[in-house]
């Protein structure tokens, strides 16, 4: 059976989709674009499949794909449960990757330092880069993660962030919803992203 | 120190990029609309905080011109 194609500037976005992650889920999106890449999220694809093969399918067209484990805390709604989402997609990612080495590059993300090594010590040697749960954190890791000739400055990919974030709320409303992470909202911030990154100077154009 | 990457491959063109997100032309002329009135915003308090900044300093030299 061939191998799907892969999408050598999309990045897979392996993150809660929670309330407080809101502002880090946005700097993911404005950060990749800026840098040019394409961010891709579960939600962000049509429905119709099973949730795990989508998940399965949208890692192997991804070149890249940043696992952010900073929510290992117990959800606040009842009954309190561990996240496993992260964890499972990343395990899929991870095995992936082994197996095809020149196919995927996968990262990691916290919020603390030394938490993954107890979180998961089977991923001892492979260092995070932390965020320190601020967008400012998220959008100078992905500058140090993917290094690009001529990438925009740390303060224009604040600018872009800033810029998109002040639409964020009549994106929400206009779309009738107050989920982010749905595909529509996401494919409009997607596009605001776009709109910001290319308007942030040369360098970000191709 | 986590490991970086180093990217090679080109960025595609935004039109392509645009395109892939399959918005339509109508929604994307709203959002373009939405993201200069952003824009314009930002720059006026942008003014203000500039001109706030300038204000303290030049009253000091105002007073001492008058005296």
């Amino acid at each position: 059976m061939p191998l799907p194609p892969t999408d050598p500037n999309a990045v897979f976005l392996n993150i809660p989709y929670d309330e407080e992650f809101h502002r880090l889920y946005l700097a993911y999106i404005v950060g990749l674009h800026v840098l040019g890449f394409t961010p891709r999220i579960a939600s962000g694809i049509p429905g119709g499949e099973r949730r795990l093969d989508r998940v399965i399918a949208l890692i192997q067209s991804c070149r890249y794909s940043i696992h952010d484990l900073s929510r290992v805390e117990l959800s606040p709604a009842p009954p309190a449960t561990p996240r496993f989402n992260m964890p499972l997609e990343l395990g899929m990612t991870v095995t992936w990757a082994k197996l095809h080495p020149k196919r995927h590059t996968w990262f990691l993300w916290e919020s603390m330092p030394m938490r993954l090594q107890k979180s998961m010590s089977d991923l001892d040697g492979t260092d995070p880069y932390i965020h320190s749960g601020t967008a400012e954190g998220v959008l100078s890791q992905l500058r140090n993660a993917f290094v690009r000739d001529g990438a925009a400055p740390i303060q224009r990919m604040i600018e872009c962030y800033r810029l998109v974030e002040s639409n964020v709320e009549r994106i929400l409303d206009e779309a009738g919803t107050r989920n982010i992470y749905s595909a529509s909202v996401f494919r409009e911030l997607c596009f605001v992203s776009l709109d910001a990154a290319s308007s942030a100077g040369d360098e970000l154009q191709p | 120190m986590p490991r970086s990457v180093h990217i090679t491959a080109p960025i595609d063109p935004l039109e392509t990029r645009i395109k892939q997100l399959r918005i339509p032309k109508a929604r994307q002329k709203q959002l373009r609309a939405m993201m200069d009135e952003a824009r314009a915003r930002m720059a006026r308090e942008e003014q203000v905080r500039l001109e706030e900044r300038i204000v303290p300093e030049e009253k000091p030299q105002n007073a001492s011109a008058a005296d």
